[in-house]
């Protein structure tokens, strides 16, 4: 072959390689410098992690001998999450079947068939030993991440107060869906640079790292010991009684503080799924509206007493109903020696509906019927000074209720007569024992509360939250309410029940309820309420309480719910040590 | 050399990690770049041996004898990885390495040298006794020795990457053999018929062709298109000056093959445009400089012999890059010198210390004179630089 066409030979592969490395040095400025934002765009999405950080949801205490006590604990526990596209399916099935089968919340066939999945919980709430044994297992790319579970050591105390945390984190009803933000704190975050097993690298320039807030320790001002006991009490009127469900409320009248709040019956906080009824996971004292009953004579004779046309010897004629709006309106008690001419006293002993309707009558200035003048006023006593059908402004959730409007709708005198005795109108158990509270404790109404404070270190720090001292009825109208709600209780005197050297008042409470679209005057299912006072004799009120009890095509009345009313008040005559007064 | 030991120093770490968490391996931090170093400096004994101590002459002496050893190792590793030897090791259902313990060594790497020293020898010899072109002494044994060596590299231990250097390596040497232009394209085309079949007939390599075609028109990415969009990712992510060494995110598991055939990518990432440009100038310089030293050799053997060793490197270089930017689909073909790989780093510092030494017996002059074809006509040794000062003093 001839030199120069060797040479001319040669000559083509420095033309080929020479064209080779020009198209491949454009397109490397093609990439690398007229596509690069794009690439780095790309990269950021590929590279970056993006994880929170899970605060620690803050605990829940009751108080106890003035210490705080926890009901509501945490307890770690590990999730196990996998990258789909690293490890094989099978591989993290055995892993699984083999340590988390009790614990799988993912469906791996669904898992895998997601493409480009590359992150996947398969696992929640494992125990911390498992949780080692699966590290020490060497599984590649099964990763442990850290999270708490709620724990009870009181077991089921409380739960209708205290509510549960779902399998997301999220408070559910009760005081840790109520206050869920406040305990569960704020989310931290972590953005990253990443490896490809997700493992955060010290490699970039914009890396994130914002320290999660842990939630914080909320000390309720309820007394871990009296609720159990109440709790006890509750029970055993339940099973005593044809109720299904008692609920009880204990507050100190002069701070509006709660200290025992139960709804009976319990559920297991930690299987709370287990229920069969979701309206066990419901405070009743607080989220639902009824109708108390003739508990609400307290508050219209308050009414009629503090405007000053109306004492306890005020006379009126009972002839054992009233006709209202066309409406025969009864008393329930119809003994022959009430009829005639009785006072309020009498009235309010035997609970004569005939009575708080008179009450009705004098606020409006005419005693022989109801105005809008008398509307007007229980309404503006009611809604106004007792806010009642309105937010107490309890720091757990609670239902509004309603009071009807004074001037609207028809039959309007019939429905505030009714009001009086507490029927036609919504309101919760909160709302009510807050409004009595303000009769017995000198007429003044404060915003109930349930928090003492949050728990930080040793201390209690009480919450900055605005809290309401309305002072809405005088002291005499006060004494005198607390002089008759006494006097309402003189059977019980007699009976032995109360005991001597206490002043224990109150008012009980039959209310009919709503059977399609009407009041069952059968009276085939009622609910029996009763709230009361406890204090040294002659002392200004300790404790109200206020209790409930209700069930399905069962009669409760009033007396019924009051046996487990002087239960709860002698048991709190005991576990605070209550001297008896001379 | 020195840059690809930077860039397995970078990135040595990172890979073992990915390995140790993956798959539960056992790398220590810096056996990769250990690794590396204990062939760099091996290549560097053999490059400084092929330059200064073995003659050229023996390699065409022996050319015979080493074709036959090297086609041997790969029927035995063949035959062994059949027996499912422990001396064999395979990876991802390929079995291309013999195994020793401290050592592993692939033949295919091996052969791609021995058959540039055999071609050049047989090339020569067919041009000397006139039969070049012939169908029964030329062709036929050719095509014997070559497609033995293509299915023992391709077929038998499934290495399209060094069936793509060996073809190249033959091409380019048989294109300054003496054969007919005509012949050479007939064999071109033969060749490229024979190629695009058995890309067509293998689902695996469509799957490349596929995701190579997916990533060139912003077609949907999947399993296919993950190595190439990442190499491409790595590569753009540099810039003009690059992230920096020890800064690569994309070496942390998200490229495959960091650090075999992906390592340019890498270097994209850490150097960036300046980096790379500079690399490629460097192989262009490399290679540019093998063609030159191919013009100035008057010996058809030496001259065969660069001209192979050039086409194997410029096979490799050119191949790999463009598969890392998606010019050509991915064929899984390490970057010379600078890939982890012992073997193959060992083979080409022989190669390149082999062309130096003949790079010391190039003269302008002979390439001149179309009546002088062998360096015997000179008489005596004529160093380059011996002869341009020689030159310079007239």
């Amino acid at each position: 072959m001839s030199q120069n066409k060797t040479i001319s030979k040669i000559r083509i592969l420095r033309y080929v390689i020479l064209a080779a490395l020009f198209i491949i040095v454009a397109r490397l400025f093609f990439i690398q410098i007229i596509e690069h934002g794009q690439w780095v765009a790309k990269a950021d999405e590929q590279h970056t992690l993006l994880e929170t950080i899970t605060p620690k949801r803050g605990e829940i205490y009751m108080m106890d001998d003035d210490e705080p006590v926890a009901v509501v604990l945490n307890q770690s526990t590990y999730q196990v999450v996998i990258d789909p596209a690293v490890t094989e399916k099978a591989v993290i099935e055995e892993v699984v079947n083999k340590y988390v089968r009790d614990y799988a919340v993912a469906d791996l066939d669904e898992v895998y068939s997601e493409e480009g999945l590359r992150y996947a919980v398969v696992a929640k709430n494992v125990p911390r030993e498992i949780a080692e044994e699966i590290n020490e297992s060497g599984a590649t790319a099964v990763w442990l991440k850290k999270t708490n579970q709620r724990v009870y050591p009181e077991g089921d105390l409380a739960s209708g107060l205290l509510g549960f945390v779902n399998s997301d984190g999220v408070g559910q009803y009760g005081v840790e869906g109520s206050l869920n933000d406040t305990l569960a704190g704020k989310e931290g975050l972590i953005k990253t640079t990443a490896d490809v097993n997700k493992v955060a690298l010290s490699i970039g320039n914009d890396n994130v790292k914002i320290p999660a807030e842990d939630g914080a320790n909320i000390v309720l001002s309820v007394d871990r010991g009296l609720e159990k006991g109440v709790e006890e009490l509750a029970i055993s009127a339940v099973n005593d009684t044809a109720a299904t469900n008692a609920s009880v409320l204990v507050m100190e009248p002069d701070t509006g503080k709660i200290v025992a709040m139960a709804n009976l019956p319990n559920y297991d906080l930690s299987n709370y799924s287990d229920v069969d009824d979701a309206s066990a996971y419901i405070n009743f004292t607080t989220e639902v509206p009824y109708e108390p009953a003739s508990v609400c004579k307290s508050l219209s004779f308050s009414a009629a007493i503090n405007e000053g046309v109306m004492t306890s010897s005020t006379t009126y004629f009972n002839q054992g109903y009233e006709i209202v709006d066309d409406w025969k309106i009864q008393n329930a008690e119809q003994r022959s020696m009430l009829y005639g001419t009785i006072d309020m006293k009498t009235a309010l002993y035997w609970s004569l509906n005939t009575g708080s309707i008179y009450a009705l009558k004098l606020l409006g200035g005419n005693p022989s019927a109801i105005n809008q003048t008398g509307r007007e006023k229980l309404y503006d006593y009611y809604y106004n000074k007792f806010r009642l059908g309105q937010i107490t402004g309890i720091e757990i959730i609670e239902a509004e209720g309603f009071i009807p409007d004074p001037n609207e709708g028809w039959g309007r005198d019939s429905v505030y007569a009714n009001m009086t005795f507490g029927q036609n109108l919504g309101v919760t158990m909160v709302q009510v024992a807050s409004a009595f509270s303000a009769v017995v404790n000198g007429g003044y109404w404060r915003t109930p509360t349930i928090i003492e404070g949050n728990l930080v270190g040793n201390e209690i720090v009480p919450l900055e939250t605005e809290k309401v001292e309305d002072k809405i009825l005088s002291d005499e109208t006060s004494a005198m309410m607390r002089e008759m709600l006494v006097n309402n209780r003189n059977y019980k005197v007699n009976g032995g029940i109360d005991r001597a050297g206490y002043s224990v008042g109150g008012k009980s409470g039959t209310a009919q309820v709503i059977k399609d679209g009407a009041y069952d005057d059968t009276m085939s299912e009622t609910v029996g309420t009763y709230i009361g006072y406890v204090a040294s004799k002659d002392e200004m009120p300790q404790y109200v309480i206020m209790v409930k009890m209700s069930g399905e095509g069962a009669y409760l009345d009033g007396g019924i719910a009051s046996n487990l009313f002087d239960t709860v008040s002698n048991y709190i005559i005991d576990y605070y040590k209550i001297k008896p007064g001379a | 050399m020195a840059l690809g030991l930077i860039v397995i120093y970078a990135i040595g770490p990172m890979r073992a990690n990915v390995l140790n968490s993956t798959y539960g391996a056992n790398y220590d931090p810096n056996s990769f770049f250990i690794g590396q170093l204990r062939s760099v400096v091996l290549s560097l004994v053999v490059f400084f041996v092929a330059f200064k101590v073995i003659p050229f002459k023996y390699l065409q002496k022996y050319s015979k004898p080493i074709m036959i050893a090297a086609l041997a190792m790969s029927i035995l590793l063949w035959v062994l990885a059949k027996m499912g030897s422990s001396l064999v090791r395979c990876e991802l259902g390929e079995c291309r390495w013999f195994d020793f313990g401290i050592v592993s060594f692939q033949p295919a790497e091996f052969l791609k040298l021995a058959l540039v020293i055999y071609l050049a020898d047989f090339l020569t010899r067919k041009q000397k006794e006139g039969m070049t072109g012939k169908w029964r002494e030329f062709w036929l044994p050719l095509i014997i020795i070559c497609g033995t060596s293509l299915a023992l590299v391709v077929v038998a231990q499934g290495d399209l990457g060094s069936g793509v250097a060996l073809i190249a390596i033959i091409f380019g040497m048989l294109l300054t053999s003496g054969i007919s232009t005509r012949q050479y394209l007939i064999m071109v085309a033969i060749v490229l018929a024979g190629s695009v079949f058995a890309v067509a007939t293998s689902e695996h390599r469509m799957q490349r062709v596929d995701a190579w075609v997916a990533t060139l028109t912003g077609g949907e990415s999947s399993d296919s298109t993950y190595h190439i969009e990442n190499a491409m990712l790595a590569i753009g992510v540099g810039g003009l000056f690059g992230v920096g060494v020890g800064n690569s995110v994309q070496a942390t598991g998200y490229l495959p093959e960091s650090i075999n055939d992906s390592v340019f990518a890498i270097m994209g990432e850490t150097f960036g445009f300046v980096g790379l440009f500079l690399v490629i100038a460097i192989f262009g310089a490399m290679l540019l400089n093998m063609l030159k030293v191919a013009e100035g050799t008057v010996e058809t053997n030496s001259r065969l012999f660069v001209i192979g060793v050039f086409s194997w490197m410029a096979a490799q270089v050119v191949v790999n890059i463009m598969a890392m930017t998606s010019l050509i689909p991915v064929t899984g073909i390490t970057l010379p010198l600078l890939s982890y790989g012992g073997t193959s780093m060992v083979f080409i510092a022989g190669a390149l210390g082999f062309v130096l030494q003949l790079s010391c017996y190039t003269s302008r002059e002979v390439i001149t004179n179309e009546d002088i074809s062998s360096r015997r006509g000179i008489r005596g040794t004529h160093h380059a630089s011996r002869r341009r000062n020689q030159r310079n003093t007239k």
